[in-house]
């Protein structure tokens, strides 16, 4: 069904010159193959052909030989191969016009398997003759069927379009009446669509009853034509139009498999369902999507000719009528249908009407604010199920548009000071992290309070998913910057359409806002869950995006981690956490030196902070002494700890207990090193790899082990002076 | 609206390539906190509250501006409220089609799989729309729309008139005018939705309204301020006509739960309402003047009544909830339901509930 609309419509857009076309080429196509045909001369098929075309009214049938020769002929070619577009035409034309009686008919429809296409001025003659001549009543029924089984395969639909009146005035014969109205089904279009003919199908009606295929009719009636025709379909009536594909079915099958894939496939002429609401009745309904369904009361028909024109969004069923009908597509009676298809959703990215956007909005926010803030009985948790599957499907189309919808952002600051944090947590943390940017006078008030809230009385999973989520609404918001911001000469105020206009530093503070947010989250988090390490990767995420914010979305904005993020990282027992931060240090570090280099360069006056500068040399030197040096706790570093104390803890050497060997994350690393390294020693001795070569080698050996974090680290903050007995660490910035 | 459209004219010209660049960011930005020049209210951000002061009840005289027969309608029935949220491409010179089309979809939905022609006439329900001329008490609020829907009965006689079977309205009274004036052009606010007849015929009449207006109904509560609001405007009203009783309804949450029926005699109860009235001296002229009434003035009076039943019964009625509150003027359920008794305070009672109506809009 999809298909044959799919046709229907993309003659619809040129309907003259296209068939014209086709036509054009198929004749010539047909010339062709009567040159080919007669370079085969006395071909026996040609011949039988030619027998039909020619063979005169009246002659007898019964023990007529030549009669049966070539039918059996034309058979056989039929069964094998399928017949050629003008043996169709001839064949149909023969047992149409019932020259030799009725009789032959039958065999003749059955045999009427095409090897390409269906000539259309044959079946109009063909329907033409149903008016003229005396078919039997059956003959009538086989030659519809036929129509409908082959109808795909009709090489243009201009001309049956043309006699639609014809054929429409054949539903008053009640035993043709479900075929036909299954062919006007196919045919139909906004144009036929007529007052006249809805009064004629619903005084069949009212004659028939409910006839399954009276309302499919009549509900693409009111598809084109709301305002002639309502009605609603009961369930168990959707299955749509029977197939009566059955008299040709196997030699189709058989002629087409063996032509193989140029023939266009006719086999799937059942429509699918048009409504698919489910008729689950519940208490709280307002999760269901609406079906899309054309406007009933049309704006503005001053213009009846453009308005004519439009193309309700129901009947578009491919990406490519989409295209072609872009700029004259209707929008549905209801805007919340749109996030039912994901063909609609491409159309909702191109809507520009800001009064559509709105109804959209209204609908979803109303539904929202039903099913999660006003429902008192619970709404939410009784059926969570649909509610899942509701914000899944919102979720989807905040992804696909790559943006939230307003009035989802609306109801998520409602929602936040109700939340218990793990109700649907996946998806309406899915929600929030696509909300825009908050101006930062706000963004306080309506996230930060309600988020500290829920942050600090939820499970470590709850931490994480929050600090996931924070971290992909940073990685948007910056998106959002790089695309607009830089077009707009580092201006993102979008003039006076906007309502608000945000400035460079207004976006800046936000950013800024939420970096030192999640900040405070993160020291804190890090200490309640006793510096957790999958709590810990989620914050290591989130820096992973700060440390880059000038080099990948050129915002020229550095925040340094706090030190409840950096020394849980830094003295962290797995590798892996050492590793990411010296990655984000090496990120710091270009990001901070490109940023310098552009200053000098332009004179642009964007000032990263000495502050800035200042706590980065301190981590880095921190990070060179303790993992490098091994000069942990020296004074003037960020951990201090007495003289006295350090001595009483026993630990030897105690300074280098966090350099690169010793380091709890490095350990077993020294360990396996020394193994290699001296196979036959007996007594370990992990501080021999400090002496300079055995030291270049554990680095290798390190860095060959994936920690390329480290070796970036490594590379760009410490010149090695190889002569030197024990590694030399400098740095050098501002 | 004329607002909106003159400003509209006003854009320069070549913001129309802003437009397209930046569409999907303007959308968002105009989201909620884009809300004091798109959306009036905010509601994201400032808390909607109920006005905290209002006019007392006046006896507006509204018999002469309105149809008689639709003010007997509007008075003589309790209504299941709801709020609507605005009415997209609604035409008050359209009502006619309306009908048709409602009573052709009624039928539709009736009968399923039955098709109807919309402009044909239908045997089993005829649907009428009209508009209540003169309820609407600013330029801003939209005109008020009453739809009946009558029938005729299985076994009735040839000539037997049809019956109502059901009628219901949809209206805005002192909507708040920011609120109006923000909504773009097309879109029609009328956030009060009143109904009364069997369910199924609410629902039928919801969901046509629905795919024709791309709009949502919600259930309307009123809620526990909003009910002690009402019990004091109709007791302000008692010297101008007589309350009789004053009664409330309250339910205490304990096991079993009870409820309190609360029955103050009307003299009793003004005399009380005056006595927390403030000092007629701290009134400005203008205060005076407008008559108007200040929420602390409600919470007093309410107090006065609950201390008073405490003296008698032991009974704190705060850990309770009001429930319901009737008195000759109207009555009023928390579970939505109203009815207004006299049409002289109609216009009041209405305001009040509007800006209920309003206050649940999702944006």
């Amino acid at each position: 069904m999809a298909a044959s609309i799919n046709l229907s419509d993309s003659e619809r857009s040129s309907p003259n010159d296209q068939s014209v076309s086709s036509r054009s080429s198929n004749r010539s196509l047909r010339v062709a193959e009567k040159e080919r045909r007669k370079n085969e001369a006395e071909d026996p098929f040609v011949l039988a052909l030619k027998y039909f075309s020619d063979v005169e009214a009246g002659t007898p049938l019964y023990g007529n030989d030549d009669f049966e020769r070539n039918l059996v002929l034309v058979e056989k070619v039929a069964y094998s191969r399928g017949l050629p577009p003008e043996a169709i035409s001839i064949m149909l034309e023969f047992a149409m016009s019932l020259r030799m009686g009725s009789a032959p008919c039958v065999r003749v429809l059955k045999c009427l398997i095409p090897a390409s296409v269906v000539p259309q001025e044959a079946v109009v003659r063909a329907v033409v003759w149903l008016g003229v001549g005396k078919i039997p009543i059956n003959t009538q029924i086989l030659f519809i069927k036929w129509v409908l089984t082959v109808f795909d395969m009709i090489d243009a639909k201009d001309q049956l379009r043309a006699i639609y009146g014809f054929i429409f005035s054949y539903v008053t014969e009640e035993n043709l009446c479900p075929f036909i109205c299954h062919l006007l089904y196919l045919l139909t279009r906004k144009e036929s669509v007529r007052v006249f003919r809805v009064r004629k199908l619903l005084e069949l009606q009212s004659k028939l009853g409910r006839q399954p295929f009276l309302l499919h009719l009549l509900s693409l009636y009111k598809v084109f034509c709301p305002e002639l025709v309502t009605l609603s379909i009961p369930s168990r009536m959707r299955s749509g139009f029977r197939n009566h594909i059955s008299p040709w079915k196997s030699a189709l099958i058989a002629v087409q498999k063996r032509n193989g894939p140029q023939v266009a496939s006719s086999m799937s002429l059942a429509f699918t369902t048009m409504d698919k609401t489910s008729s689950r009745k519940r208490k709280h309904c307002h999760l269901q999507i609406p079906a899309l369904r054309p406007v009933v009361n049309k704006e503005a028909p001053a213009d009846q000719s453009s308005s004519r024109k439009v193309v309700p969004l129901v009947q578009i069923h491919s990406f490519a009528q989409l295209l072609e009908n872009m700029h004259r597509i209707e929008l549905p009676a209801q805007m919340g249908s749109l996030l039912g298809s994901s063909l609609a959703l491409q159309y909702l990215d191109c809507v520009q009407d800001e009064s559509a956007l709105l109804r959209l909005n209204f609908w979803l926010g109303y539904t929202l604010h039903e099913e999660f803030l006003f429902c008192g009985d619970g709404g939410a948790t009784q059926n969570s199920e649909e509610a899942l599957q509701f914000l899944n499907k919102l979720l989807s189309a905040h992804h696909f548009l790559q943006e939230g919808f307003s009035s989802s952002e609306a109801f998520l600051y409602k929602f936040l000071n109700f939340w218990d944090g793990s109700l649907l947590r996946p998806q309406i943390l899915g929600l929030l992290s696509n909300i825009p940017v908050v101006p930062s006078s706000q963004i306080g008030r309506l996230l930060f309070e309600p988020l500290m809230q829920l942050f600090f009385t939820s499970s470590l999973f709850f931490k994480c998913g929050l600090m996931e989520c924070l971290n992909n609404m940073l990685l948007k918001w910056l998106t959002w910057h790089s695309v607009y911001a830089l077009e707009d000469d580092l201006d993102i105020s979008l003039n006076s359409h906007t309502s608000i206009n945000m400035t460079l530093s207004g976006f800046k503070d936000s950013v800024m806002e939420l970096v030192r947010f999640v900040g405070r989250l993160a020291s804190v988090g890090l200490q309640i869950e006793g510096c957790h390490s999958l709590f810990l990767s989620f914050v290591l995420d989130f820096y992973e995006t700060v440390c880059d914010t000038f080099l990948k979305y050129g915002l020229p904005l550095v925040v340094m981690p706090p030190s409840g993020v950096f020394y849980p990282a830094l003295l962290a027992t797995d590798p892996i956490s050492v590793d990411r931060l010296a990655y984000i240090m090496h990120r710091y570090k270009v990001n901070l030196t490109s940023a310098k280099a552009q200053e000098k360069q332009t004179k642009q006056a964007f000032h990263i902070s000495r502050q800035t500068f200042h706590e980065f040399n301190h981590y880095v030197v921190v990070m060179v002494s303790c993992l490098w040096n091994s000069k942990m706790f020296q004074p003037g570093l960020g951990i201090q700890l007495g003289e006295e104390l350090l001595l009483k803890s026993n630990v030897p050497q105690y300074w280098a207990s966090f350099d690169l060997i010793h380091h709890p994350a490095f350990m077993s690393y020294a360990v396996d090193f020394h193994q290699k390294c001296w196979p036959g020693k007996k007594d370990m001795d992990l501080s021999s790899i400090k002496h300079s070569k055995p030291w270049s080698w554990y680095l290798e050996y390190l860095f060959t082990q994936g920690y390329d974090g480290l070796k970036q680290f490594v590379q760009s903050n410490i010149s090695r002076q190889l002569t030197a007995g024990d590694g030399q660490g400098d740095t050098q910035q501002r | 609206m004329e607002r909106l459209q003159s400003s509209v004219v006003r854009t320069p010209p070549n913001s129309t390539v802003v437009q397209r660049r930046s569409k999907s960011y303007r959308q968002s930005y105009r989201s909620c906190l884009g809300a004091p020049s798109r959306l009036g209210l905010t509601p994201g951000l400032t808390a909607r509250r109920l006005n905290s002061s209002r006019r007392a009840l006046k006896s507006h005289v509204i018999t002469e501006k309105v149809n008689p027969e639709h003010l007997a309608l509007l008075v003589k029935t309790e209504w299941r409220l709801s709020y609507v949220t605005p009415l997209h491409q609604f035409r008050h010179t359209q009502l006619k089609r309306y009908s048709r089309q409602l009573s052709a979809f009624i039928a539709a939905e009736k009968q399923q799989g039955v098709a109807m022609e919309v402009e044909g006439s239908q045997s089993g329900f005829r649907v009428s729309f009209s508009v209540v001329q003169g309820l609407a008490a600013t330029d801003d609020d939209a005109e008020t729309v009453l739809i009946q829907i009558y029938s005729t009965p299985v076994f009735a006689r040839q000539d037997e008139p049809q019956k109502s079977v059901w009628s219901g309205w949809l209206t805005c009274i002192n909507g708040n005018p920011e609120y109006l004036q923000s909504l773009p052009k097309g879109f029609t606010c009328l956030p009060l939705f009143g109904g009364s007849g069997a369910e199924v015929l609410t629902s039928l009449v919801k969901s046509w309204f629905q795919r024709t207006f791309d709009c949502c109904f919600g259930p309307l509560e009123i809620n526990h301020t909003s009910l002690q609001w009402l019990a004091a405007l109709w007791t302000n009203c008692h010297t101008e006509s007589n309350l009789q009783h004053l009664k409330m309804i309250w339910t205490l949450p304990v096991v079993p739960p009870l409820q309190v029926t609360y029955t103050v005699n009307p003299q009793d109860a003004w005399e009380l309402w005056m006595s927390v009235r403030k000092d007629r001296l701290e009134r400005t002229e203008e205060e005076a003047e407008a008559g108007s009434i200040d929420i602390e003035e409600v919470v007093r009076f309410v107090q006065g009544l609950k201390s008073h039943f405490y003296r008698h019964f032991r009974l704190d009625l705060s850990a309770g909830n009001l429930n319901q509150v009737s008195t000759t003027l109207g009555s009023a359920k928390s579970s939505g339901k109203i009815k207004i008794s006299n049409s002289r305070y109609m216009i009041t009672t209405l305001t009040l509930l509007t800006e209920c109506a309003l206050l649940k809009m999702p944006i």
